[in-house]
């Protein structure tokens, strides 16, 4: 493993980068302020294949490493976290179904995920205490060659939109969070998609509860192998939603550099004054920090290594990152950085959204101090 | 310290009217980004409007510390709406401070009849640094007629009393700033910008432009120059209160992630040891925010300097508001995220209590210079004692 980015990666950051200059900044404030699905960025996205990433070339994926995509993802959410979330969870669903599905599933969906002829979701949060365990939790019930879903998800991105669905359901009530395993949904009658939240921030996401009566399903991966196939799939969204906020905290931080040293105040630009230069070090650094780190995850998920504690910790690392460098950057703008009319109170609405736990009662904390201990 | 049983009551007042007046309509008025205007008249009835009016002038003559006790519980129900509350006695301060009789009378009348009153420091170019003030007022036979404009004005479009401060001689730079009472409504006082904001988005922000306004020179407060001291001082009162507020956001960040917990858990053993301490240091910032927002004010009615107490009460209010709605939300996960809870709004809302009536890099300066003013006589001191 380099620890300095390939010619190849550079070149994907710069192609990132132009698109989202492109396509993204000129419409990322009103896509904001309406919250409107973004159908013809995510058309745009597909012809530059930029929703195909990591997907093999046999299902019309672009076949670039995981941490090019990771590139991607921080790059396209500098300009548009909202955008760069329903990648996210389009791709996480896909790399699920590469990853653990039958050749018969991947030939028949990942081609048309690659090609953006249908989005993909991720269906993970239950209203209970932990996934598996509320009075509404999915509960997947054999029947026939397949299974049936029954329960509700709740903040599913992506809802709606979706065609397909990687959901994360318990096999058995009596066993719990013990009991969960991935499965493969096709959106069909029986499942229900409420009514659209409005969020804080990631605006033009879609995000609804969707539930399940009788929904088929299908399994991803083996019988059993359903409990680590999930904590796999949260590390992989946690590697996902880190590069969201590492790109959301490096677009504020640079707002903020360039708004330090026009704006003066007591005969000097502010970024004169000590106490905004340590604001400004301490983002710079963290940001810096965060982003090794979460390269550093990408490369383990893209050599096939075990990359668990690593995803966990940048996601305890980025969570720190995104909020408390937003609350800064906020603070060096003063009431321009609280106005509605300037970006930064969008980055900061957005980059709470980067940071929301799947699960708020995992603590990456408890998965790092078991694997050291 | 203790708060007395007559704050008690008053604190048991200002919850009713929070339950009653202001939860309900918080979540609606905040999507909308409006004022709602009739929540003035209710803040009438309810004595909200003259806390801090002397009881001669027809206010209820509060002390400061159930004012705070009062504006915290605002504060929990929407701090958008007790901003408002908390502006329009920062707006009549300065009378209190530096008005004749007159003056006085002229101001608190209105406010005790109901209306609003505001206060125009900041300008595009004086934001913690007053000195880059613009807004001039050139005094003719007897009337000073004032010109420049002002930005993120609390209450600007409903205030009927406001507290202006322009440069009755620009040459002396801050010895030249005078403090006036201008009516809302006078020719030449124009809006036109209503403020956009990420929280307390249910109070009013505007930009005011004053051209050619015609002031009555009995409407200058105190002496032309007294300026910076009404307004330093005004800010000094005010201080705490944000403070309080911010105590407000921050009890109730708390409260809905009981609430959340409760509905999520029916077994409160299952609720882990890392959240049960982050509760718990949530708790802890809470209360030492509150007790040190009491203690500026103890301080303040004792007749005693509290300058610094205030810039503490006003620093570590607000930051703990920060913490402690952050916390909530990284605790609620999407739920907190969504507008089907309150969480978010309390994100946004704390925000501004770290910036605005002096950032709280302002305020650090204030206590700093204070100390730093102290490490002379104290080298001197040290060097002597050996």
């Amino acid at each position: 493993m380099s620890y300095l980015l390939t010619e190849e990666q550079q070149l994907i950051r710069n192609n990132a980068r132009d698109f989202a200059k492109e396509h993204l900044e000129p419409f990322a404030f009103e896509l904001d302020k309406t919250g409107r699905f973004p159908a013809q960025t995510i058309e745009h996205m597909a012809q530059h294949d930029l929703l195909s990433w990591f997907l093999p070339e046999e299902f019309g994926g672009a076949e670039v490493g995981y941490l090019s995509y990771v590139i991607g993802v921080e790059e396209l959410s500098r300009a548009s976290a909202a955008v760069a979330a329903i990648l996210v969870s389009h791709a996480s669903a896909a790399y699920a179904i590469n990853r653990w599905g039958s050749e018969q599933q991947k030939q028949q969906c990942l081609p048309m995920l690659a090609r953006g002829e249908k989005l993909a979701a991720l269906a993970i949060t239950e209203s209970g205490p932990a996934v598996g365990e509320g009075p509404k939790a999915v509960i997947a019930t054999k029947q026939g060659a397949g299974f049936v879903l029954n329960g509700e998800k709740t903040f599913v991105a992506n809802a709606g939109e979706a065609g397909v669905y990687v959901v994360v359901a318990c096999t058995d009530p009596a066993l719990g969070s013990k009991g969960l395993a991935a499965f493969l949904v096709h959106a069909i009658g029986g499942l229900q998609v409420g009514p659209k939240k409005r969020m804080m921030g990631l605006r033009g996401r879609p995000t609804a509860d969707v539930t399940f009566n009788n929904v088929p399903a299908e399994l991803l991966g083996s019988p059993g192998a359903g409990p680590s196939i999930c904590a796999e799939l949260l590390s992989i969204l946690a590697i996902a939603e880190a590069a969201q906020t590492v790109g959301v905290t490096s677009a504020a931080l640079e707002h903020a550099a360039k708004y330090s040293q026009q704006r003066v105040q007591f005969g000097r630009p502010i970024g004169a004054f000590e106490a905004i230069q340590t604001m400004l070090a301490e983002m710079a650094t963290n940001c810096h920090v965060a982003r090794c780190a979460l390269y550093h995850a990408a490369s383990l998920v893209e050599c096939d290594a075990s990359f668990s504690i690593e995803a966990a910790m940048v996601k305890m690392f980025s969570q720190r990152l995104g909020m408390n460098s937003l609350i800064d950057a906020v603070q060096i703008e003063g009431g321009y950085g609280y106005s509605e009319e300037m970006i930064m109170a969008k980055l900061f609405r957005d980059v709470s959204g980067t940071t929301i736990l799947e699960s708020p009662f995992e603590f990456p904390e408890q998965l790092i101090a078991a694997c050291i201990g | 310290m203790l708060i007395t049983s007559e704050q008690k009551e008053h604190q048991r007042l200002a919850r009713e009217f929070t339950e009653e007046h202001i939860i309900p309509i918080a979540a609606e008025y905040d999507r909308k980004g409006e004022f709602p205007e009739f929540i003035v008249e209710e803040g009438r009835k309810a004595g909200l409007l003259s806390m801090g009016i002397p009881k001669e002038f027809g206010g209820l003559g509060l002390d400061s510390v159930t004012q705070a006790i009062i504006l915290e519980e605002l504060g929990r129900g929407c701090a958008g709406l007790a901003t408002a509350f908390s502006v329009n006695e920062l707006g009549y301060y300065a009378p209190l401070i530096a008005g004749t009789d007159e003056q006085k009378k002229l101001y608190f009348t209105s406010v005790v009849e109901g209306s609003l009153s505001s206060f125009a420091l900041t300008e595009p170019s004086a934001g913690s640094d007053v000195r880059g003030a613009r807004t001039t007022a050139r005094k003719v036979g007897d009337e000073y007629i004032l010109n420049g404009s002002k930005c993120f004005i609390t209450n600007g479009a409903y205030a009927k009393m406001l507290t202006i401060f322009a440069l009755t001689d620009p040459s002396k730079g801050l010895k030249g700033l005078s403090a006036f009472i201008v009516k809302g409504g006078s020719p030449g006082l124009m809006i036109p910008k209503h403020e956009n904001k990420l929280g307390i988005r249910s109070s009013n922000t505007v930009e005011l432009v004053l051209q050619d306004l015609h002031v009555p020179a009995n409407q200058l407060l105190g002496k032309e120059g007294d300026g910076m001291k009404i307004a330093m001082t005004s800010l000094d009162m005010a201080r705490p209160m944000v403070g309080a507020q911010s105590v407000g956001i921050a009890q109730r960040a708390l409260d809905e992630c009981l609430k959340y917990l409760g509905e999520k858990f029916s077994d409160p053993r299952k609720i882990g040891q890392a959240t049960q301490f982050k509760l718990a240091d949530m708790r802890i910032g809470i209360e030492a925010a509150r007790q040190t927002v009491y203690h500026a004010l103890s301080v303040k009615d004792a007749g005693l300097p509290y300058s610094v107490e205030a810039a503490i009460a006003k620093t570590l209010g607000s930051d703990t508001a920060m913490r402690v709605s952050k916390d909530a939300l990284a605790l609620l996960g999407a739920y907190g995220y969504s507008d089907d809870s309150v969480v978010e709004k309390l994100v946004r809302d704390a925000k501004i209590q770290q910036l605005y009536e002096g950032t709280n890099q302002v305020q650090r300066i204030v206590i700093a210079a204070q100390m730093m003013a102290a490490i002379q006589p104290k080298v001197a001191a040290a060097k002597a004692g050996r």
